[in-house]
């Protein structure tokens, strides 16, 4: 296999891994918004089936996790999985990534003092008002670093999608490594993941400085 | 910022260059000694290599399995191994004892029906990504050429093989077709012709002192996991590995062959067919 067929064959890869990549940020920042509200829920019953939900998404290897969301809905419900491979990667994916990323945001949440909703009542802020307005500005500021980390983890984490015979980057280099009897695959993953972490890097400091706005 | 980019890029390719120029002096060293890895003479076993089907669906096996036979009588099935040397002498199929008026009629299958094969990409030559970037392998070929004859659709399903059994009892694939060991599973599917024998060796570097199965004492011997060589060496040849000063479990046999070259470990258990493979490059 000439390096050009190699990069070509891996390319096709790159462009898979992308797109679970994407995929997953576009629904998981949403999501993991939604989760850490139920999660500080004022009723008793939310709060604790959130938590539990956190504890098993945090607690269970992903791996396990997208078996189960792809071949759950077969043993279970003996429903026909064919098609929804994709679907159970990103389902596996956002719900998971949406865990830690509820975790992230409670924890840039519970750094605003209690002194700024009730300043923010005083001066006649509604709820989402407050909110959107005053809370949500300082919280993403905070939380930046935080997503940042798990953001490059998830790059990192797209070649668990081969769990489910989707064939994205990772994989490629492996079967390539394999009936080449070459490691030089590896190394063009390596520098694809490098590269990848450094544009997400990049990207994300940019964003840090655009809400540099308390100074 | 450019300047630390450019480090950065330079550390990484540094490997990347090394690597290139230690598989060219390989090459270079096989060219005045001839073979650079060797097989032991003494093997640790045969095995047989069969398609798998669900538990209960001899119907499709024995179709599938009469096509196989219909394939070896015509020539195809002889064809397609002379693409593939490594595996060559180990196809167990002759013309011998097959009787035709048994065998399903060329196009006789169901022209609506996709053939959804289930294989491992990680295993030259059966079934491997080819130098292409296809997918290809003998399995794949033979495979394919069992669709054509029945009239049926053929559909690549190419699954990770520790999540084999979910994806064909899940029905997401038909078959597992993938230099597929028969022995000790014979009760867990429903068994397709065999189609190749294998023998498991031992790989040794050419120059090592290693020349019998009993010089393994005390030696590290690497194998892949999943694979009937590590179910030998964990089951009827237990005694053997057990002399072994230590049984590395590799993920593929890749990382394992390269753990050899660098003399991490002293031989690797693998079946012929896929051994030859490993080392045609080195020994050319």
């Amino acid at each position: 296999m000439s390096f050009s067929t190699m990069l070509y064959t891996m390319g096709e890869g790159m462009l898979r891994t992308c797109a679970i990549f994407i995929l997953t940020i576009l629904f998981s920042l949403p999501l993991g918004l939604v989760i850490m509200f139920l999660r500080r829920s004022r009723f008793f019953i939310v709060r604790t089936i959130t938590k539990f939900y956190i504890a098993v998404m945090r607690g269970t290897p992903l791996m396990l996790q997208l078996l189960m969301w792809y071949f759950g809905p077969y043993y279970l419900f003996g429903m026909n999985i064919r098609g929804y491979r994709f679907a159970a990667i990103i389902i596996g994916f956002s719900m998971n990534y949406a865990a830690y990323f509820a975790e992230i945001y409670r924890g840039g949440m519970e750094t605003i003092p209690q002194g700024q909703y009730e300043a923010a009542e005083v001066l006649g802020y509604g709820k989402a008002q407050t909110f959107f307005k005053i809370i949500l500005p300082q919280v993403v500021k905070a939380i930046l670093p935080s997503v940042t980390n798990e953001i490059i983890t998830l790059v990192k984490d797209t070649s668990l999608a081969f769990t489910l015979a989707y064939n994205e980057m990772f994989s490629l280099a492996k079967q390539i490594a394999a009936s080449q009897t070459s490691f030089v695959p590896f190394v063009v993953a390596g520098v694809f993941y490098f590269v990848a972490n450094y544009a997400v890097a990049f990207t994300m400091e940019f964003i840090e400085k655009k809400f540099d706005y308390y100074k | 910022m450019k300047k630390t980019l450019a480090v950065m890029l330079a550390v990484l390719l540094v490997p990347a260059a090394i690597m290139g120029c230690g598989s060219n002096s390989a090459s270079g060293n096989a060219d005045a000694g001839g073979a650079k890895y060797v097989f032991l003479e003494e093997d640790l076993g045969v095995e047989s290599y069969a398609i798998g089907f669900r538990v209960g669906d001899e119907e499709l096996a024995e179709q599938v399995s009469g096509a196989v036979q219909a394939l070896v009588l015509d020539g195809t099935y002889a064809k397609i191994g002379e693409n593939y040397p490594e595996i060559k002498d180990y196809l167990c199929l002759t013309p011998e004892g097959i009787d035709e008026s048994t065998l399903p009629a060329k196009g006789s299958g169901d022209s609506s029906f996709t053939f959804k094969h289930g294989f491992d990409l990680d295993y030259p030559p059966y079934s491997y990504r080819q130098d292409d970037g296809t997918v290809g392998g003998f399995d794949v070929e033979l495979c394919q050429a069992v669709c054509e004859y029945l009239g049926w659709g053929y559909e690549a399903v190419p699954f990770n093989w520790d999540a084999k059994d979910m994806e064909l009892n899940a029905k997401s694939c038909d078959c597992i077709w993938s230099g597929f060991t028969k022995e000790g599973r014979e009760d867990d599917y429903t068994w397709g012709i065999t189609y190749s024998n294998n023998t498991q060796g031992i790989l040794v570097p050419a120059d090592s002192d290693i020349k019998t199965l009993a010089d393994l004492k005390g030696k590290i011997v690497g194998v892949q996991t999943a694979t009937s060589a590590y179910d030998m060496l964990e089951d009827s040849q237990k005694e053997l590995a057990d002399t072994f000063s230590e049984l590395k479990v590799y993920e593929t046999y890749t990382v394992a062959y390269n753990d050899l070259k660098a003399g991490a470990i002293d031989a690797i258990a693998i079946d012929m067919t896929a051994g030859s493979f490993l080392i045609a490059d080195d020994n050319k």
